[in-house]
């Protein structure tokens, strides 16, 4: 009668002697980070498009001014980027085109990461009911392609402001992360310290975060990040296509923009072409120095010391 | 044998309803749509001085659905319709059935979704396990770092990017129309011709997507190597090939889900390489016929992405309890 009792007690006093004292979360990654000078270059980059993002469109007027002489020109000293088919300069277009990015993309990523893995992590532990109910939802928002699902939605809603596209992104997308953290999950609850825990009696609560979320933790990390990055791609894209309306301010407009008045066949005004695909490219490059860079925080196995 | 049919079957039957729900979903939103298009196309039936019922035995072959009578019946009108593999009359393309023009454009798709797929899955899977083995030297950073940024670049960059520079800067390849002046059939110019319109289209495709298997690929032998088993089947002097097949077996499970899944997702993802390279296939008619508000054709291209993942769908959970016998275990019980 008293082992039982006293069991839990004993454990816990075992854990805090044995246990090291764990360094926080934001030390590691300044450590990590510090090691790779290209780790550096890409926390700094993701920083300088955050604020440029935060402050950007404070820098101009609402309607940015136009010059009907320079029409598609190059660079030059009063327009670092050159300007677009209406004369406006292009490096304005792009510093305000940022917000609506980065806000529309980190909520959505965010909306994934915490759906995808808690359903996830849940279907698959328990199996039975709970699993079959909860994959049959996620199987229903796979099978609606994400993609073509938003082409379809864009007739009917107009995506006017980041928070709303945000929010779709978000909604119609953890159901590839839900089913890659249940498949994985599916292979941990077999393993030894999983069967140990149940065998334990220990809580549904208590194993899904204190004993499955760190084996997963490595994999929904990296998913948050390159979340960021798909997303920033699928809402571009959208407005790359063109069945949105121009009146948003995003990268994806200039794209379509330039694309529709011939950059691609004459080459005059690359750069209204390149200066928002060239912002995408840095900005992807950027995350994934940091992806490398919390791959070696989460998993151990990784690390070099 | 009898247990593999019956979850074939159960899958089909839920394949199945899926195909109903979505259905249901495009024939609310085409009803819901704001300017009612089908109530527009009777009204202006009448204004041209059809009888209502000729305007409306003349709607109803556009959408599949009459414009008025209770919402039950215009849905059990528009089922029955599908039921019997009619998607209703294009509006842009006055007379031609969206079926046809649907099933044209999806044999388009099919070739190089294919092509494209199989491509960046044998490269994903190969320099992955590369990238893993050599984690800790420069060749796996440079692989791992080139597999993300790849996997970072959208399609349309990827695509845009080759258009300017190998069609319009230096013509080697053509991107308008495949069947052009060439007699279609099994002959040589015909197919030069379509080897010479897909090249690019499959190549902008596998460079922007082999990058994801690749990384997957990584992160899972990396997980793998680190497994008791490995380190046992070391010790006990197994060969390194023995070995490496014991962690590729193990650490493919993930890739398998994603390339089934990603055969259905191309259906629809690849709109932007479609659009870029003009290239006519299923994706590129949806976006066109969203740009012409042609919701019939709409609604059938959206209907044939949907099947599609549906489909995919089911053949990834068959394979995956094929290759994870832990899998085949844990269902069965």
């Amino acid at each position: 009668m008293s082992t039982t009792l006293d069991l839990p007690t004993i454990g816990n006093r075992a854990d805090a002697v044995v246990t090291p004292r764990r360094r926080g979360f934001w030390h590691n990654l300044w450590r990590v980070l510090r090691r790779k000078p290209t780790r550096m270059a890409g926390a700094f980059v993701v920083v300088v498009f955050v604020v440029i993002g935060i402050i950007g469109p404070w820098l101009y007027p609402a309607n940015l001014p136009t010059d009907s002489n320079l029409i598609l020109s190059g660079p030059s000293l009063a327009h670092p980027l050159g300007t677009d088919f209406q004369g406006a300069d292009v490096l304005a277009l792009l510093v305000t085109g940022t917000r609506y990015v980065l806000v529309a993309a980190a909520l959505a990523a965010l909306l994934t990461v915490v759906l995808g893995a808690a359903i996830g992590l849940y279907a698959g532990y328990r199996r039975g009911l709970a699993d079959s109910s909860l994959m049959r939802i996620t199987d229903f928002v796979l099978t609606i392609p994400g993609f073509p699902l938003l082409l379809v939605l864009s007739t009917v809603w107009k995506f006017g402001s980041a928070l709303q596209m945000g929010l779709v992104l978000g909604i119609t997308g953890w159901g590839g992360l839900a089913r890659s953290v249940r498949s994985q999950t599916l292979s941990l609850r077999e393993r030894g310290f999983v069967e140990a825990a149940r065998g334990l009696g220990l809580s549904t609560p208590h194993v899904i975060r204190r004993e499955l979320l760190p084996n997963i933790a490595p994999y929904v990390a990296m998913n948050l990040l390159i979340g960021v990055t798909t997303f920033i791609y699928s809402q571009v894209g959208l407005f790359y296509l063109g069945v949105l309306p121009f009146k948003a301010e995003n990268w994806g407009v200039m794209i379509f923009l330039a694309v529709n008045n011939g950059v691609t066949q004459t080459g005059s005004g690359l750069f209204y072409l390149l200066a928002p695909l060239l912002s995408i490219l840095l900005l992807t490059l950027a995350v994934v120095l940091l992806v490398d860079a919390m791959d070696e925080v989460f998993n151990p196995r990784l690390r070099e010391d | 044998m009898p247990k593999a049919v019956r979850q074939l079957a159960g899958h089909l039957l839920r394949g199945l309803v899926m195909v109903w729900i979505v259905t249901t979903f495009t024939f609310v939103l085409v009803h819901e749509m704001p300017g009612n298009p089908v109530q527009a196309q009777y009204e202006s039936l009448i204004e041209k001085g059809f009888s209502p019922d000729a305007a409306s035995r003349q709607v109803a072959v556009t959408y599949g659905f009459v414009p008025h009578g209770s919402l039950w019946s215009q849905y059990g009108h528009y089922l029955s319709r599908l039921l019997h593999f009619d998607l209703g009359k294009s509006v842009s393309a006055q007379g031609v059935s969206v079926a046809k023009e649907v099933a044209s454009a999806a044999k388009w798709t099919i070739g190089l979704v294919l092509a494209g797929v199989v491509l960046s899955f044998a490269l994903g899977v190969v320099l992955g396990v590369v990238a893993a083995m050599r984690r800790n030297s420069r060749l796996g950073d440079g692989l791992s770092i080139a597999g993300s940024l790849l996997h970072g670049v959208p399609q349309y960059v990827m695509a845009l990017v080759l258009v300017t520079l190998l069609t319009v800067k230096w013509p080697l390849f053509s991107t308008g129309d495949v069947n052009g002046l060439i007699q279609p059939g099994f002959n040589v110019a015909y197919i030069a011709s379509i080897i010479s319109h897909a090249v690019l289209p499959a190549t902008a495709f596998a460079l922007s997507s082999f990058g994801g298997y690749l990384l997957t690929m990584k992160s899972s032998v990396v997980s793998v190597l680190g497994d008791d088993f490995i380190l046992a089947a070391e010790l006990r002097g197994l060969s390194p090939g023995l070995v490496f097949r014991y962690i590729s077996r193990n650490a493919i499970l993930p890739l398998f889900t994603v390339l089934a899944l990603s055969f259905g997702f191309m259906f629809g993802g690849a709109v932007f390489i479609e659009s870029a390279f003009n290239y006519p296939g299923m994706g590129a008619l949806l976006v066109s016929s969203i740009g012409q508000r042609d919701y019939s054709e709409m609604s059938g291209a959206f209907l044939l992405i949907t099947v599609a993942v549906i489909l995919a769908n089911i053949v990834a959970d068959l394979l995956y309890t094929v290759v994870d016998p832990r899998v085949r275990r844990a269902s069965g019980t």
